[in-house]
């Protein structure tokens, strides 16, 4: 009874298979392969994996070869980072005495120790300049302001330095360190020009009054 | 199946296959597409799911050709490929496929008047394309593809006796469809 399904079935094996897959299923599948033919290879980007055969082989090989260069690129990431903050912290942990602290400043910012030399040789060639001039003989005693005001900047200048160890913001903390010293350079500048200004005029009354005395005499 | 005697014929396709030759490949193709597309139709019985089945079946199957020891002939070797993709695609839009519920089986008469007339292979398929999901797995596995209860039972990952049992209940279904009016030529 059974038998006779089956042997219908049987002998009429061939004819159940009626259907047939579209023809671009071909094109499909292809697309699925990794191709090794010679046509196909200049269509894909491909490495040399020597002598490697299997198609699922060279996938994995690509697989691992960039998890492989993720990782490298993340570890040096890391890596670069921990040793740059190590070293700040050495700083920040002995900038309290100030024998070390231009050698550790260079390690953050190190264009601002050059930056700080220059600035200072001016400063210091600003003041003995100004040193020159007798202030008393001038009649001035604006000196005195202008050296609180010296006095105002040199102690924020302190503060940005000390604010440069702890804040991640070095470029514009250096940035306000040089506009502080600038400032300061521009301040004896003008004091300078003042005095200058004023021995001329000294000066000139000086030389009228001698004029003076002699078509006197 | 008839595709056995192709077993050594196809060695040196295979080994072409293997190293990556696209027309070897496509020789292949040409080869068990039509027999293995029918195979997927009558697993998955949707058009579109069994194309999709056959060219996983067929990527799978090229991928790792490297795995294929020649133990079976490269036909059967597909077609099991072929089998399970068909198997998933359908379990996939079904949660479960065997067993079927009890109370369908139930239902129907156990005596089935076979021969009242002359099948035909159309009749035949057609009835088979109705039966559910369950049903239809097992009965074309073991009447069309030539698996034994066994093998079945591996494959859908059931008891030998499940699959006995479902194929006489399958069967017994199917002849039912047959004497359906639409289906009596």
């Amino acid at each position: 009874m059974k038998d006779r399904l089956e042997k219908f079935v049987q002998d009429h094996r061939e004819e159940f298979d009626v259907f047939e897959p579209r023809t671009e299923l071909w094109q499909q599948i292809c697309q699925d392969l990794p191709q090794k033919s010679p046509e196909k290879e200049a269509k894909v980007i491909k490495f040399s994996f020597g002598d490697r055969a299997s198609f699922s082989a060279d996938y994995f090989f690509m697989r691992v070869a960039a998890a492989i260069v993720l990782l490298l690129g993340c570890g040096l990431t890391i890596f670069l980072m921990k040793q740059q903050t190590p070293e700040s912290a050495y700083t920040l942990a002995s900038s309290e005495s100030i024998t070390t602290e231009v050698p550790e400043v260079g390690a953050i910012a190190p264009e601002l120790p050059e930056i700080e030399a220059y600035y200072v040789s001016q400063i210091e060639e600003k003041k003995s300049e100004l040193s020159e001039y007798d202030l008393k003989v001038l009649g001035l005693d604006e000196q005195q302001v202008i050296d609180k005001e010296l006095a105002r900047l040199d102690s924020s200048y302190t503060v940005l330095k000390q604010q440069l160890y702890t804040s991640p913001n070095t470029e514009e903390i250096v940035n306000a360190m040089v506009q502080n010293l600038g400032i300061r350079v521009r301040v004896l500048n003008r004091q300078l020009e003042v005095l200058q200004r004023l021995q001329k005029i000294n000066k000139e009354t000086n030389l009228k009054q001698q004029t003076n005395d002699t078509s006197n005499v | 199946m008839e595709k056995l005697s192709y077993q050594d014929v196809n060695q040196g396709v295979v080994q072409r296959c293997i190293s990556g030759d696209h027309r070897a490949q496509y020789e292949l193709y040409k080869l068990y597409s039509k027999a293995m597309f029918n195979v997927s139709m009558r697993i998955t019985n949707d058009y579109a799911e069994a194309e999709d089945v056959l060219q996983e079946a067929f990527v799978s199957a090229f991928k790792n050709l490297h795995s294929y020891k020649a133990e079976a002939s490269f036909g059967s070797w597909l077609k099991k490929i072929v089998i399970n993709a068909a198997i998933n695609a359908v379990r996939k839009r079904r949660s479960e496929l065997v067993p079927m519920d009890e109370r369908a089986v139930a239902d129907m008469a156990d005596e089935v008047n076979e021969d009242e007339s002359e099948w035909q292979v159309e009749q035949v398929r057609r009835a088979i394309q109705k039966l559910p999901d369950g049903y239809r797995v097992v009965l074309s596995l073991y009447l069309l593809e030539g698996y034994d209860h066994a093998e079945i039972g591996e494959v859908l990952g059931i008891s030998e006796s499940t699959s006995k049992s479902q194929y006489s209940r399958a069967r017994k279904k199917l002849l039912e469809i047959m004497k359906e009016p639409q289906f009596v030529a």
